[in-house]
């Protein structure tokens, strides 16, 4: 057999020499063509892993007629076939792609196989042969022999029959691989269990449940053989066992059962053998798997009756060769774009499952995912005039639809508010929502009623319950979903047409539906365009009553008010609609001052926006306070306006949206939050008071004994209205005879929140909700928009204009505008960032808020603090002064400058 | 009303203890959310009068810090012409719920004592405190016998 196997090699070699002969200059070329002939020649002995090869020279392919044939004459064959330049299966070329030319040491490295049943003993031989002979140049054939005949005998048996792996099994194919030199055996275990679904459910589960349990105990009392005999780290160790119980937990519960330290370790073994010889293998056998699921989950939806099934979905995305480009190539979007289909149910235990494993793995996942769209992207954006179209683009809308599954495990597994709060939240909506059916049931008499329009949510949030509202704190940061490429390739308008579509036909896939990718300016690109939409159908509709009801058409919301009673024209005219016909506040805006010529293409409308809501924001309007501390307004509990006022204000910021004008509104965003639908908590009331927050704070946080006499509250507090008089308020009943404790002193924090928050304004809420929701309720606004991107989109992102700020500022103890180092310190300041202009605000003034009217409200007073030294400029935060030393040169200014802001928080520099 | 308990017990005690720095505490019994008295500095520059002071507790005492204004002119880095002060101690940032008003006293009595140049509200004085400490202490010693309260007899 050793005589046949050199008989080969030397062929191999005289055929390379054959065409040396030709060619005698090109070393480089010869290399070249020696590895084209081994590819051929593993092609005929092995094949290329795809069992659908449609390759007749491929072992692989079904229609491949030379099995019988001896490896000599195959030899023979290759050179042939070299000759001929036949085709060459991918992953062979593939191989030869990847190795340099000159490298004749590995030529085994990337070739694999699948079936191959045909070949018993002998399969394994030459290609041993063949590899010690080049690794040893020109090798004796008696080392040769030496190193055949043992493996011969134990391979061929085994490697027919692997129908699973385990950590166990894989261990001894790798080893026994590797003192053979040979790694047929693992490519083919590996070809057979990634490519067949049964087989992979198999691998690496956990141990049955007798051992299972035995392990859990052992566990309990940590686990002496795994984690200490191995030699771990110390730290890690509790860790480790918590990490490992909390799966179990899951486990017992879910259908996921694999052995993912086990898994782990596995990988682990595959990444340290050199070379990675069983990457085609796996590659192909993905690529097989993925085909099998497609159809599957697709059409016949057999799999999911395979117990664990969802194990083969855990195992692949836990290979740690998927980022590599390799992968990225097919194997990973082909698996990706077939998980995509996996049913409802799946999904959610997925999800549940992948939450219990943590944020550091979910990130780890979504960079992943991130990274293979980007790629693609990148890869696709070539074929941009050849009607490449995102939408339709598999390697792209798989990977996000998979992507959904980690965004709601990230909710599912993150900090989400109090079953008790939710709860309530749900009773306020239910009974708000009756109500407004009632009201809606009363005024739409005489007009069609029009069923409203639904805006449904995923099904994936529903069936886990979860919701981006209710969640604050995901296990991933909802900013790590969002693709930058992404954004910029999306077509907002053809993405808008594929969600109509994909109303009826769900297989057509529309970002809007994965809003999670899109970053807020995409999104509201496609809000405008589900306005404007609305808008036309309001408008259709209206001309066909006109020609059904002789009616007068109306297509426009048409609001006719005079500057000196704006709010009341403007109350009396929205009321008088909402309560007609609500939907009409959905027809494009059309505002006309009373005596004016201008026809609303916008900017009439956008001055109406602006008047009005300077009016009702006026403090002396007595509908909200202005707290300066903050900048920004608040519900005044006392205020003797009716609901109808709150209501119009809801409605007016509504109409913002709906016409998208950005503006100019000063709302903690608690008031966002509560507008879809929350209620506030004690981790609100910081964007609110930011004082009583952290005051109550320090109160949680004192655990001294002496408590109850330190404070001496009780649940009673008192506050001021809006004229200055102290109001005293029970939080519960008889609260100012119970004295807040150590013990209950968390329930006094919630109900002081909760009163600020939530009881002390409901009224003024509701009406302000009501209004709101009149003009949004059926747009995708909730759906779409976290709490925050909604109050980006009604105020827009604060703009710092620190020229006005330098118009209006001051100077004191020896500066004036005129001084070099105020002269210095404004182009300095000019030239800052963003983030340095935010900085610079909160160190000077205590907040990074804009006032109402823009910086130059701010009367920011900058003072001499004495020459030239290396103290830090400080501030009064109280009185916005800024201490500036005298310093001699700009970039002293600059650096110490940069230094306080970045390091410091104004006060407390003493 | 609700502060009205802790504020009592702070006020019994200042009362019961005396202090030599804070006198004359005046409390209307309808309003006990503010407080007046007179601070009597013992430093050189201050110690020929005393200063009218008035503190303002807020009805979220003690969930908001006390504010606290000088009555009675005075030559001070670091209280302005209006009266205000910037005490770190009752500063939003600073202050703690645990804080009594008598450490607050305290630490404003060694502020008159001791001004801050650092930290000035006044620049024109802080400097003048910093370079010519003669010519600020004899500013001082003038402003207090012409502007300051009586101090009280012993």
């Amino acid at each position: 057999m050793s005589n046949k196997d050199l008989s080969l090699s030397e062929s191999g070699n005289d055929g390379a020499s054959a065409l040396d002969s030709k060619d005698h200059s090109d070393g480089m070329k010869r290399a070249a063509a020696k590895q084209l002939i081994e590819a051929y020649y593993f092609q005929l002995t092995d094949g290329c892993g795809d069992t659908d090869c449609s390759n007749e020279t491929c072992a692989s392919s079904p229609s491949f007629r030379l099995q019988g044939h001896d490896k000599n004459e195959l030899g023979l064959m290759s050179i042939e076939l070299f000759k001929k330049r036949a085709r060459l299966c991918e992953n062979q070329r593939n191989k030869i792609a990847r190795l340099p030319a000159s490298d004749e040491n590995s030529p085994s490295s990337a070739s694999s196989s699948t079936s191959g049943v045909q070949e018993t003993a002998s399969n394994v031989s030459p290609r041993e042969g063949l590899t010690v002979l080049s690794l040893t140049s020109h090798a004796g054939p008696s080392h040769v022999s030496g190193a055949t005949p043992k493996m011969s005998p134990s391979t061929p048996t085994k490697s027919c029959d692997v129908n699973f792996l385990d950590e166990e099994k894989l261990s001894e194919i790798v080893e026994s691989c590797r003192t053979a030199y040979d790694w047929s055996r693992l490519i083919k275990a590996i070809g057979s269990v990634f490519s067949n679904p049964e087989s992979l459910v198999k691998s690496f589960q956990l141990k049955t449940d007798s051992k299972h349990k035995k392990e859990e105990t052992v566990e309990a009392g940590m686990d002496p053989e795994k984690d200490i005999d191995s030699g771990e780290m110390e730290s890690s160790q509790l860790q480790k066992i918590e990490k490992r119980i909390r799966q179990k937990l899951v486990n017992t519960d879910s259908d996921i059962n694999v052995d993912l330290e086990s898994l782990h370790r596995s990988y682990d073994i595959l990444k340290d053998i050199p070379e990675l010889p069983f990457q085609n293998a796996l590659i192909n056998a993905l690529r097989t798997l993925s085909k099998t699921l497609d159809m599957d989950l697709r059409y016949t939806r057999q799999i999911e009756n395979i117990p664990n099934y969802l194990n083969m979905f855990v195992i692949v995305l836990e290979i740690p060769f998927l980022h590599s480009p390799e992968y990225i190539e097919s194997a990973f979007p082909d698996f990706c774009k077939s998980m995509g289909h996996l049913p409802l149910k799946g999904q959610a235990k997925l999800a549940k499952y992948w939450a219990s494993l943590g944020p550091d793995k979910l990130r780890d996942m979504v960079l992943s995912l991130q990274q293979l769209i980007t790629v693609k992207l990148i890869d696709g954006e070539s074929r941009w005039n050849q009607g490449w179209n995102l939408n339709s683009e598999d390697a792209i809308t798989g990977p996000i639809k998979v992507m959904k599954i980690l965004y709601y495990a990230s909710m599912y597994g993150g900090e989400v508010d109090s079953k008790l709060i939710l709860q309530e939240e749900k009773q306020i909506l239910e009974s708000e929502s009756q109500l407004q059916h009632e009201f809606l049931g009363a005024s739409a008499m005489g007009h069609d009623f029009k069923e409203p329009r639904i805006i449904p949510e995923d099904p994936l949030a529903v069936e886990l319950g979860v919701n981006h509202a209710d969640c604050q704190k995901p296990l991933v940061q909802y900013e790590d979903f969002v693709n930058d490429t992404l954004n910029e390739y999306i077509s907002v308008e053809t993405d808008y047409k594929y969600k109509l579509e994909s109303e009826d036909s769900p297989d057509k896939f529309s970002f809007a539906n994965y809003s999670f990718v899109l970053n807020t300016a995409s999104k509201q690109a496609s809000l405008y365009m589900d306005n404007r939409i609305q808008m036309f159908k309001e408008r259709r509709t209206s001309i066909f009553q006109t020609l059904i009801h002789g009616m007068p058409p109306m297509p426009y919301l048409r609001v006719r008010v005079s500057r000196e009673r704006i709010i009341d024209d403007a109350l009396v005219a929205l009321e008088m609609v909402a309560m007609e016909n609500p939907s009409d506040l959905r027809k494009q805006l059309f505002v006309e001052f009373d005596g004016e010529q201008g026809l609303d293409e916008g900017g009439v409308s956008k001055e109406f926006f602006q008047l009005i809501i300077e009016e009702i924001f006026n403090v002396d309007f007595g509908m909200f306070t202005y707290n300066s501390e903050t900048h920004q307004f608040w519900f005044n509990s006392m205020s003797f306006e009716n609901d109808g006022q709150f209501t119009l204000i809801g409605i007016v910021l509504g109409l913002a949206i709906y016409n998208s004008t950005i503006v100019d509104v000063h709302f903690p965003p608690v008031v966002y939050r509560k507008l879809v639908g929350k209620l506030g908590t004690f981790q609100d009331l910081s964007g609110v008071d930011p004082c009583l927050a952290k005051n109550l704070q320090e109160m949680l946080d004192y655990k001294d004994e002496d408590f109850d006499d330190v404070f001496m509250q009780s649940f009673q507090i008192s506050y001021n209205d809006v004229f200055g008089s102290t109001i005293t308020h029970s939080l519960k009943d008889n609260g100012e005879n119970i004295t807040v404790t150590q013990q209950n002193k968390k329930e006094f924090v919630d109900l002081y929140a909760d009163f600020i928050l939530n009881k002390s304004i409901e009224k003024q809420f509701r009406a302000f909700r009501r209004g709101f929701q009149m003009v949004t309720s059926e747009s995708p606004l909730k759906t779409l928009f976290r709490p925050n991107e909604i109050e980006l989109l009604i105020c827009g992102s604060e703009n710092f204009d620190f020229f006005a700020l330098e118009e209006a500022c001051e100077y004191d103890g020896g500066f004036d505008k005129h001084s070099t180092t105020i002269r210095h310190f404004w182009e300095i300041v000019h030239g800052f960032s963003e983030e340095q202009k935010r900085q610079l605000l909160q160190f000077t003034t205590g907040t990074d808020r804009v006032p109402v009217g823009g910086l130059a409200k701010l009367k920011l007073i900058i003072a001499r603090n004495g020459p030239d030294s290396e103290r830090l400029p400080t501030a009064h935060t109280c009185f916005n002064v800024l201490l500036l030393p005298d310093y001699e040169n700009k970039s002293k200014l600059e650096e110490r400058l940069l230094k306080a802001i970045t390091y410091s928080k104004g006060f407390g520099m003493l | 009303m609700a502060a009205t308990r802790r504020l009592q017990k702070e006020l019994g005690d200042i009362r019961k203890a005396g202090p030599a720095c804070f006198r004359d505490i005046n409390v209307d019994d309808t309003n006990i959310l503010q407080w007046q008295g007179l601070i009597l500095p013992t430093s050189d520059y201050y110690k020929h009068g005393a200063f009218k002071i008035q503190i303002d507790f807020p009805a979220e005492y003690p969930f908001k810090p006390p504010k606290i204004t000088f009555k009675t002119k005075i030559y001070h880095p670091n209280i302005d012409e209006k009266g205000q002060v910037c005490l770190p101690i009752i500063s939003a940032e600073n202050w703690k719920p645990a804080t009594k008003t008598d450490q607050v006293i305290q630490a404003l009595v060694a502020l008159v004592n001791e001004p801050e140049p650092e930290h000035p509200l006044r620049a024109d004085l802080a400097e003048e405190f910093s370079k010519d400490k003669k010519k600020f202490q004899k500013n001082a010693v003038e402003f207090t016998k012409k502007f300051g309260e009586k101090r009280p007899p012993e």
